[in-house]
């Protein structure tokens, strides 16, 4: 068992989707996805008068944006940053919800935010997201009570960004990793 | 004056000897640039850890100083755990460091190795980068960087002047253009104004270099075999 932590609103977990089911239809493993949310992508304002760790940060947020472009366009991806970025914990509290397979829905939803730029924190947004799906609005107070569950416990196990993989009791940050957990679930025992 | 996004050279890479993540890119990158027999613009960038990640001091493995917030801490924690296991991939050790280096001086050697003997610039970060990351190097003694570069086979008659003048300011001038330029970290690649960093594009800098044939690749740090290593 692979477990995945992601947010909708965090651009790496978009990128990391198409990959990640990639490997698990590769190797058969199955996937537990969790909800973790994360702060919403945002690129700091040019200051007049900026600190060198102003400008760190500023330089270092475009690059992250400019990276994630390019490689959702190797990806074949459509994604946009909005300037306004909208949260996903309404999202995030359906999907801890979902009985079944979860990824339609994360699929949809990821779209929905990096191509739509919809407000997945707002319940009606996502309800009618769960319809097009055929799947029914979770009650909204226990799943939102189910996400901050799933945070503490993941926040108590070292969990501090999405997407997050969590294989052997190790973690790893980013699909950038793939690889070594690919090598961790052929090598793990059958059955 | 060297200007940071430009080169002859089809690739140009930044990297840091106080850097755990260049530590453990700098063998994954020479063994690319020796494959595709190609001949790579190595340089300097000498980080200002904490000017954005807070500054800390450790004492016998203790923090006794620290202006990070508990959530930089974390991400600094998972950071040296990450990049310790992939160099014990490589079969190398990586300690935490006690303190935040200036790196300055070992970086100006990877200059003064470019100018002098390009050829024996592996043989300088073999010298430097795994006894540093053991702990066994004091890198801001000009001696100590001396005693390395004399160790991969480099002349040093000249280099603490180097270190004070020419040296100095060239370097200065190249860190001075980095954020300008949107390089922010290392190691950081360059070629034809792309600018990535991280040693998981390294699948996509081969594509490129090799000729940009068949598909793209996604990011990946490459493993050498298949078969896993504990942590």
């Amino acid at each position: 068992m692979l477990t995945v932590f992601i947010d909708f609103k965090s651009p790496a977990s978009f990128l990391a989707l198409a990959p990640t089911l990639a490997l698990a239809q590769e190797t058969g493993v199955q996937i537990d996805w969790l909800p973790f949310s994360v702060r919403p992508f945002s690129i700091p304002e040019e200051q007049a008068e900026e600190t060198v760790g102003e400008r760190h940060r500023r330089v270092r947020a475009i690059a992250q944006r400019n990276t994630h472009l390019h490689y959702a366009r190797v990806q074949g991806r459509d994604m946009h940053f909005s300037k306004t970025p909208a949260g996903s914990d309404a999202a995030l509290a359906a999907m801890a919800g979902i009985g079944g397979d979860p990824v339609p829905f994360i699929r949809a939803a990821f779209a929905a935010y990096w191509t739509e730029q919809a407000n997945l924190d707002d319940e009606a947004v996502v309800a009618a997201l769960l319809s097009s799906l055929a799947m029914a609005p979770p009650d909204w107070e226990t799943a939102r009570e189910k996400l901050v569950s799933i945070r503490t416990k993941a926040e108590q196990s070292g969990i501090f960004e999405s997407p997050s993989y969590v294989i052997a009791d190790q973690l790893f940050v980013g699909r950038e990793h793939l690889p070594w957990i690919g090598s961790l679930i052929a090598a793990a025992p059958v059955g | 004056m060297q200007q940071a996004l430009e080169s002859d050279a089809p690739l140009i890479v930044y990297v840091d000897i106080k850097s755990p993540y260049a530590f453990v890119a700098i063998r994954p990158t020479l063994a690319l640039e020796k494959s595709l027999d190609m001949r790579f613009d190595w340089r300097p960038l000498t980080l200002d850890i904490p000017s954005y990640l807070g500054s800390a001091r450790k004492s016998k493995g203790k923090v006794v100083e620290s202006t990070r917030s508990a959530s930089q801490w974390t991400g600094i924690k998972y950071g040296y755990r990450d990049a310790r296991r992939y160099a014990e991939r490589q079969g190398l050790m990586l300690k935490g460091t006690e303190k935040i280096w200036d790196s300055s001086i070992a970086n100006i050697g990877i200059s003064w190795v470019m100018q002098k003997d390009r050829e024996r610039l592996a043989n300088y970060f073999e010298t430097v980068y795994p006894p540093f990351w053991r702990r066994e190097l004091d890198i801001e003694d000009v001696a100590v960087v001396e005693a390395c570069l004399e160790q991969a086979g480099i002349d040093v008659e000249g280099f603490a002047d180097f270190v004070q003048g020419e040296g100095r300011a060239r370097h200065d001038a190249l860190q001075a253009q980095l954020h300008p330029g949107g390089i922010y970290g290392v190691p950081t690649y360059v070629f034809d104004g792309t600018i990535l960093f991280g040693r998981e594009h390294l699948p996509y800098v081969r594509w490129h270099l090799e000729g940009r044939k068949g598909p793209a690749p996604d990011v990946a740090y490459e493993i050498d075999s298949l078969e896993p290593l504990p942590c």
